[in-house]
C-alpha cells in the first residue's frame, strides 16, 4: 500500500495545468490532469484521489459545480478540494456541500510555497484517514470473526453436551440394567467391572457438565450490583452445614466487604472455594475454615483459609488451570474445573486469584476484586 | 388398542427409548405406551392421518414425551403443530432433551410446552426423572374434561 497519493488537477487551460505540475513536481505524488469538469468526473472513475485542485472559472462546468457533483458521489464524497480562483471575491457559498469535506482556496497568482503547503497538508490528512479506515476495517473484521467464533463455540458446546451425553447415558444405563437384571448370576469380579463402567460413565457426565459450565462462565454477560458478601457467604454456609453435620467443622466468617459484582457469578466463586475447603479438610477433625477480606490499595482481597490437605507450592501455577489437579481422584474426588471457573469469573471482574499453602498444613485461597 | 395409548414416546434414539420405557414399567406405570421413532410419524399419530388414519383423534394420550433432536421433523416442530391446533393443544407435552445448553428451551416455552426435562446421564437419576414425570402426568395431574 505504498502507492503514491493521486492528485486530480482540473483546469481548462493547458498552460495552467503545466504550471501546477511544475509547482508540485517535487512532491511524492502522482498527478492526473483533466481539462474540463466532464473529464475530471471520468478520471474519478478510474482513480482514487487524495485531493483535487479545481480551477474555478471553467466553461460549461465550473469548479464549484464540479465539486458539488463530486460530493454527491459516494466514491468522492469525502475528497478534499483546493479551489484555484483568479478572483478573490468569489463567494465560496456557491459551492454547496462544503460541510461534508475539507476544502481550501487559493487565488491566482499564488505563491508556490503556499500551494505546496496546502497540498502537503491535505495529503497528510488523507493518508491518516486511509490508515484510520484500514485500522477500522481490521477491527471490523476481527469483530466479525469474534462473533462468528463465539457462535461456533456456542453450537459446539451444545453439540458436546447433547451428543456426548446421549451415548454416555446409554453406556451407564445398560451397565445399570445389566447389574439390575443379572447381578445374581454374575460373580463378584463381574459385578465390580460393571460398577467401574457405571462410575466412569458418571464421572464423564460430570466432566462434560463442568466443562460446559466453564465455557458458559466465559460467555455470560455480567450484571453487576452491590453484593453483600457477608450475606452471601452466611446464607451459603447455612445451606451447606446441614449436609456436613456428620463432620466437625469450625466455620468462621470474619468481616467481608461488600463489592459491586455479578451476584450469580460471585456466588459461584464462593461456592467453589468453600466446597473445596470442605472437601480438602475431610481428614481433619476439627476442620477449621476461615473466611475474610481486607482492603489492599485499590483492591478488596477475599480469602478462604483451611487447615486441610494443602498442596505443594511448586505446583501452584497449575491450580487454576482447566482439568488440572494436584490430588488423585481416590483421595479427593473432582474434575479439576472448579478453580478454573473461579479464575475465569474473577478475571472477568478485573480481579486476580492466587493461593498459598504448605503440604498437609492447609491452604489459603485469595481472590481480589477492584474497589469501586 | 391404538386408541388407548396413554403415554406417547417420540424418540429417535433406540437406547433412550428403551431406558425410558423400562423406567416407566419398572415403576409400575404399565399404562399403554407407544414408542414412535420420529416426528413425522408422531404427527401422523397425533392428528390421525396417514398410517393412523383410522384412529380417533379425540382419544388423546395423557402425556407426550417428546425428544427435541430428531431427523426430519424435530421435536419443536411437533410441539408447534400440537399446540397450535385446537383439537390437540391441551395434550400435556414434556420435552426430554440431552442438554440444558439447548437453544430451543425458550422457544419450547413460547410454544406452550408443559414441561422441559434434561435427561440425566446417570441411570438412577434418569429412571427417577422419568418415573416422577410418569407419576405426575398419569396420576397426580388432573386433565381438563
Amino acid at each position: 500500500m505504498n502507492k503514491k497519493p493521486k492528485i486530480l488537477i482540473v483546469d481548462d487551460r493547458p498552460e495552467n495545468l503545466v504550471a501546477l505540475e511544475t509547482v508540485l513536481r517535487d512532491l511524492d505524488v502522482e498527478l492526473i490532469k483533466a481539462n474540463s469538469g466532464n473529464e475530471a468526473l471520468k478520471a474519478t472513475l478510474y482513480h482514487d484521489f487524495a485531493l483535487a485542485l479545481l480551477d474555478v472559472q471553467m466553461p460549461e462546468m465550473d469548479g464549484y459545480e464540479l465539486a458539488g457533483i463530486l460530493r454527491e458521489e459516494e466514491k468522492t464524497s469525502r475528497l478534499p478540494f483546493i479551489f484555484i480562483s483568479a478572483v478573490y471575491t468569489d463567494n465560496p457559498n456557491i459551492f454547496k456541500g462544503y460541510e461534508r469535506g475539507a476544502f481550501s482556496f487559493i487565488t491566482k497568482p499564488f505563491q508556490p510555497e503556499i500551494l505546496i503547503n496546502k497540498v502537503k497538508f491535505f495529503i497528510k490528512i488523507h493518508q491518516q484517514e486511509l490508515a484510520l479506515s484500514r485500522l477500522n476495517e481490521d477491527l471490523k473484521n476481527t469483530n466479525t470473526n469474534l462473533i462468528l467464533m463465539n457462535k461456533e463455540l456456542e453450537s459446539f458446546s451444545y453439540s458436546v453436551s447433547h451428543d456426548l451425553r446421549a451415548p454416555l447415558r446409554a453406556v451407564h444405563g445398560y451397565a445399570k440394567m445389566l447389574s439390575e437384571d443379572y447381578s445374581k448370576q454374575l460373580d463378584g469380579e463381574a459385578n465390580r467391572l460393571i460398577n467401574n463402567i457405571m462410575s466412569n460413565g458418571k464421572k464423564m457426565g460430570q466432566l462434560i457438565d463442568d466443562l460446559l459450565e466453564f465455557s458458559r462462565v466465559g460467555r455470560k454477560e455480567l450484571n453487576k450490583t452491590n453484593v453483600s458478601m457477608h450475606q452471601m457467604v452466611t446464607n451459603f454456609w447455612d445451606e451447606l452445614k446441614n449436609e456436613c453435620d456428620y463432620r466437625n467443622i469450625e466455620f468462621e466468617i470474619k468481616e467481608l466487604h461488600s463489592v459491586k459484582s455479578d451476584s450469580v457469578a460471585i456466588k459461584q466463586v464462593w461456592v467453589n472455594l468453600i466446597l473445596n475447603a470442605v472437601k480438602y479438610t475431610k481428614f481433619k477433625a476439627p476442620a477449621v475454615i476461615e473466611i475474610g477480606s481486607e482492603v489492599v490499595n485499590d483492591e478488596i482481597v477475599f480469602y478462604v483459609k483451611d487447615n486441610g490437605a494443602g498442596f505443594d507450592m511448586r505446583y501452584a501455577d497449575k491450580l487454576f488451570g482447566v482439568f488440572q489437579r494436584l490430588h488423585s481422584d481416590d483421595e479427593f474426588e473432582g474434575t479439576g474445573v472448579g478453580l478454573a471457573i473461579v479464575k475465569r469469573i474473577v478475571s472477568r471482574h478485573g480481579g486476580r486469584v492466587w493461593a498459598e499453602s504448605r503440604l498437609n498444613e492447609g491452604a489459603t485461597f485469595y481472590f481480589s476484586l477492584p474497589k469501586i | 388398542m391404538i386408541d388407548e395409548i396413554e403415554i406417547l414416546i417420540v424418540e429417535d434414539n433406540a437406547s433412550d427409548a428403551e431406558m425410558t420405557i423400562r423406567a416407566l414399567k419398572k415403576n409400575g406405570l404399565t399404562n399403554k405406551i407407544l414408542h414412535l421413532k420420529d416426528g413425522a410419524e408422531a404427527l401422523e399419530f397425533i392428528f390421525a392421518v396417514g398410517n393412523y388414519a383410522g384412529r380417533e383423534i379425540e382419544n388423546k394420550p395423557k402425556v407426550i414425551l417428546l425428544d427435541l433432536k430428531m431427523p426430519k421433523v424435530t421435536g419443536t416442530e411437533v410441539l408447534r403443530a400440537i399446540k397450535s391446533d385446537e383439537r390437540t393443544r391441551k395434550i400435556p407435552v414434556v420435552i426430554l432433551t440431552s442438554s440444558k445448553e439447548d437453544p430451543d428451551i425458550q422457544e419450547c416455552y413460547d410454544l406452550g410446552v408443559n414441561s422441559y426435562v434434561v435427561k440425566p446421564v446417570e441411570f438412577d437419576e434418569f429412571q427417577k426423572a422419568i418415573f416422577d414425570l410418569g407419576l405426575y402426568w398419569m396420576i397426580v395431574n388432573q386433565p381438563p374434561h
